[in-house]
């Protein structure tokens, strides 16, 4: 491993981070709040803290990555990450305890939402605006690693996207972060501006919007507000916030094909019809089982049914309704949202719909071919026959991921956890999604829970946001060994 | 008139035979000088020995003077290149060419008059796959050709001991008038064209002409309504087998494709959507019994080998299935075949040269399709003012014996003729003719089988 350079490269990071810690300060001081000199701390902390770790790798020499380097670069930032953004909340004191500090943070950093604050409107519009802005700067990160680097990793069953990118390298890892970063950041800021601007002319404050759309477009799920998106009871802000949370679910590398003017390729795209029709048929089924039970009216239904089901779909994990009263059919549907996810390429997380599709295709192919022995099956994905190692990486993605799921289960439930609430969190976690039910309803939050629950679903939101291939990996042996 | 045909295969040979019997002067090229030998000893034709792709060949064999060139070998590349030197040798020629390339099919303007310009591209591929398509629609006939862009057809079937057509007179047939009627009957190798006294006799291949408008009435007559194909069984993954499986994919048709190789196979299923791809040997029995493709409405066995094709069908037939396709391509095996009781034969390289020379004998004779191994043919022509067919009753024409008129089409109408039907000039008509009997007919149509009318 080259450990200089993934030294040197994560110091970078570091240095980003402490220098977009000068933005909610300054957010501090525009307010006039106390906070503001304690988030300058934690900005000057976080720069320092780059610059040894800079210093200490000094100049690599060597600037080859090869895919164990990609790997540590990964996780690595992300731990890193959410460690050194636990500052701000320690600092001012928002946080007191370094458990719930990186619970929120890494929460934050994993676009995940949720959080263990059970009033944010107290907090400081400093540390809100921190809240929001982990997780704007997470999904950035999300995009380029789930659309240029697992795809060049070959990661569960993303090498399928590998001729995808928007990059005109193929075979090289480093250009291709930065070529493919460019382009789909490009199309990231210019979907957040759009939203901020609709939200705007919606009536929601400025402060409020920027933070909402920072949390949209990552599939994220912070909120400034402790009753969510229901505070504004504004059928226009609902709406406009279904419309970006769906469109953060879907695969960037389409957004950039839309926006070059190429129409018939996302047309053509198996996986956004699944998506959207999945969406769909969810918000049909949901309607139907709340109307003439938890609501009235039909289009009162209608209205909460497609925002839980747009909101936990993709993974963002808003709210406009406690759920937990709904009928039971509903809230199944709403757990099993958190398994499915978005689509693959986007910011939302979840097993995803590509992966879903694939699976679902295989799976009936073997039964063909229970009654055709001699039959040749292929999966296809649009026009393209899916290779056998794209499957095998899948189904192996599929296993890991219930199969941690089930472990975290069991964790938490040992930790003397209700069963509703053990089944969710681990999903909502796991999910990077946010609310779950029981105990950490959309009403509530994860401050009650215990200390090693915590710490346990920390790891499912790495693991979850990490696509758990490239967390497993340190755990191997053989990783270590050269 | 001098034709220049490059390639003595099979297609070639059948050409060059026609054309020299039809008292064309024919000069045939090919570099295999053992084929020309044994063709110089049946054909009466001038023979070159040399490459289609020589200049000098082509130069020697008198290209200068000749009015045609039809490069009819089995490789597209020397097709094409042959074409190309006519082009620039002999402008004034006309050139027939055998592609079999889709991918050189689909540049169209390959083949336009400012580069290769090809008069006439026969591709014996498309042509087959078309020839299914349009027996599918029609499950009863083992034959079907369509005349006047299909206004009528030629349908062709066996007679069944319990068909309502066993052992009558032609005479005695009732019902059938105007609408249908029966142009040629085979009985063993023999073709006829027949007359009122003739009787119909059990397993007699019998080609009707019927108008397309009253097609399901006819077949629901002759017990020939069979079911819709619903279930189709396909042996051989080749460019034809694909070809029709794409034809029929995502049709709501049951569909199976058959292939031996594993990549193949492979391509196969990426390509087609809903079309099952099978791997195994299609002359397998068990395969073909766990497959049920005797439960198959049609079976088309397209595999590279001939024998295989002709094995594979009829294990199908003894297995039950409905109908059988087979492509044989050696014309020396077709009468064989025939007699084997398969249901339909197609011979890719017939196919050709019927095309080829349905093109070289255009004129105001407008179309000829031969009919069973040429010894019968369908000629579409015009009844001139100066005929002695014209304004008389057919009753009182003195028709040829050995020829038959099956359908004037006048305008947009469709006449299938009776005794006291009258051709009006203009009309266009379709005559069944014995060969012996064309030029009689020649002299009753006052048209001379004229070349390049």
């Amino acid at each position: 491993m080259n450990g200089r350079l993934i030294a040197h490269l994560l110091s970078v990071l570091v240095l980003v981070l402490g220098l977009s810690m000068v933005l909610p300060a300054l957010v501090s001081v525009w307010y006039g709040e106390s906070c503001a000199r304690a988030l300058f701390l934690a900005a000057g902390l976080t720069g320092i803290i780059g610059l040894a770790m800079m210093a200490l790798s000094g100049r690599p020499a060597d600037r080859y990555l090869s895919h164990r380097d990609g790997v540590a670069i990964v996780t690595g930032g992300w731990v890193l990450a959410g460690l050194v953004s636990t500052l701000p909340y320690l600092l001012t004191g928002a946080i007191p305890g370094f458990t719930d500090a990186c619970f929120e943070s890494i929460s934050g950093f994993t676009t995940t939402g949720s959080s263990i604050f059970a009033e944010v409107e107290r907090l400081p519009r400093g540390v809100l605006f921190w809240r929001s802005l982990s997780q704007w700067l997470g999904g950035m990160g999300i995009i380029v690693l789930s659309i240029a680097i697992l795809p060049f990793l070959g990661i569960g069953g993303m090498q399928l996207y590998k001729a995808e990118t928007p990059s005109p390298v193929v075979d090289k890892l480093t250009p291709r972060i930065s070529d493919t970063a460019k382009v789909l950041w490009k199309v990231y800021v210019l979907l957040t501006l759009a939203q901020i601007l609709l939200l705007r002319f919606g009536g929601m404050p400025l402060f409020d919007a920027v933070c909402h759309t920072f949390t949209t477009m990552p599939t994220g799920g912070f909120s400034t507000k402790n009753a969510s998106i229901a505070a504004y009871n504004s059928l226009y802000i609902e709406i406009v916030v279904i419309v970006f949370m769906i469109l953060a679910g879907m695969n960037f590398a389409l957004h950039y094909k839309l926006l070059r003017g190429n129409f018939q390729s996302v047309r053509r795209d198996p996986e956004i019809r699944v998506y959207l029709l999945i969406f769909g048929a969810l918000v049909l089924l949901v309607t139907a089982d709340l109307y003439g039970r938890t609501y009235s009216s039909a289009p009162e239904a209608l209205r909460y049914a497609s925002f839980q089901v747009a909101s936990i779909l993709t993974t963002t994990g808003y709210v406009t309704a406690d759920y937990e009263r709904w009928p039971a059919l509903s809230q199944i549907v709403l757990l099993l949202c958190m398994f499915l996810g978005s689509m693959a390429g986007s910011t939302g997380g979840g097993i995803k719909t590509l992966r879903m599709l694939l699976l679902v295709k295989h799976a009936y192919l073997e039964i063909v071919r229970v009654i055709h022995p001699h039959a040749m099956t292929v999966v296809k994905l649009g026009k393209t026959a899916v290779s056998q190692s794209v499957l095998r990486s899948v189904w192996g993605f599929f296993i890991l991921f219930i199969g941690i799921y089930v472990l975290g289960v069991l964790l938490m439930s040992a930790l003397g956890l209700d069963f509703m609430t053990a089944i969710s969190s681990v999903a909502t976690c796991l999910g990077n999604v946010g609310p779950g039910l029981g105990a950490i309803g959309p009403m509530d939050h994860f401050g009650g829970l215990p200390l090693a629950g915590k710490w346990v679903l920390i790891a499912c939101m790495l693991l979850g946001r990490l696509e758990i291939y490239t967390v497993l990996v340190f755990l191997m042996p053989r990783f270590w060994k050269d | 008139m001098k034709i220049l045909i490059v390639g003595a295969g099979e297609v070639g040979y059948h050409i060059a035979k026609k054309l020299s019997e039809e008292g064309q002067d024919v000069v045939l090229i090919d570099k295999d000088p053992v084929k020309i030998r044994r063709i110089s000893e049946n054909l009466d034709v001038q023979f070159a020995h040399g490459s289609g792709t020589s200049p000098q060949v082509l130069r020697d064999s008198g290209i200068a003077d000749a009015d045609m060139l039809v490069a009819a070998t089995d490789s597209d590349e020397v097709n094409l290149i042959s074409c190309l030197l006519a082009r620039s040798l002999n402008r004034h020629m006309l050139k027939v060419a055998r592609v079999k390339n889709e991918e050189y099919l689909r540049e169209k303007e390959l083949f336009q008059k400012e580069l290769l310009g090809v008069d006439l591209i026969i591709n014996p591929r498309t042509m087959m796959v078309e020839t299914i398509l349009n027996l599918m629609k029609i499950p009863g006939a083992s034959e079907a050709v369509d005349f006047v862009g299909g206004k009528v057809k030629l349908i062709g079937f066996f007679v069944t001991d319990e068909s309502p057509f066993s052992g009558q007179k032609l005479s005695a047939l009732r019902g059938f008038e105007g609408s249908a009627l029966v142009a040629a009957i085979v009985r063993g190798h023999q073709i006829r064209i027949p007359s009122g006294g003739d009787t119909i006799q059990p397993h007699d291949l019998v080609y009707m002409v019927v108008r397309a408008d009253s097609l399901d009435a006819t077949l629901a007559r002759l017990n020939l309504k069979a079911g819709p194909v619903k279930n189709v069984f396909i042996v051989g993954g080749g460019e034809t087998g694909l070809a029709v499986a794409r034809a029929l994919d995502g049709k709501g048709l049951n569909v199976r494709i058959v292939d031996h190789d594993g990549d193949r196979c492979k391509k196969l299923a990426t390509i087609l959507e809903h079309v099952m791809v099978i791997r195994g040997d299609g002359t397998d029995r068990d395969l073909l019994r766990e497959e049920n493709a005797g439960a198959a409405d049609l079976v088309i066995s397209v595999t590279g080998d001939e024998e295989s094709n002709v094995f594979i069908s009829l294990l199908a037939k003894g297995l039950g299935a409905r109908r059988t396709i087979t492509r044989v391509s050696k014309l020396s095996y077709m009468p064989v075949v025939s007699a084997m009781g398969l249901d339909t034969v197609l011979n890719p390289r017939m196919s050709a040269v019927r095309a080829i020379l349905q093109y070289i004998r255009r004129g105001r004779i407008l179309s000829v399709t031969p009919l069973r191994e040429e010894q019968a043919e369908a000629i579409e022509a015009e009844a001139l003012e100066t005929s002695e067919i014209v304004r008389n009753p057919l009753y009182r024409v003195k028709f040829p014996r050995g020829a038959i008129l099956g359908a004037i089409v006048r305008g947009e109408e469709i006449i299938i003729p009776r005794g006291d039907t009258a051709v009006k000039p203009k009309d266009r008509l379709i005559i069944f003719a014995m060969q012996e009997v064309v030029p009689k007919l020649e002299k009753l149509l006052t048209v001379k089988l004229e070349y390049f009318g």
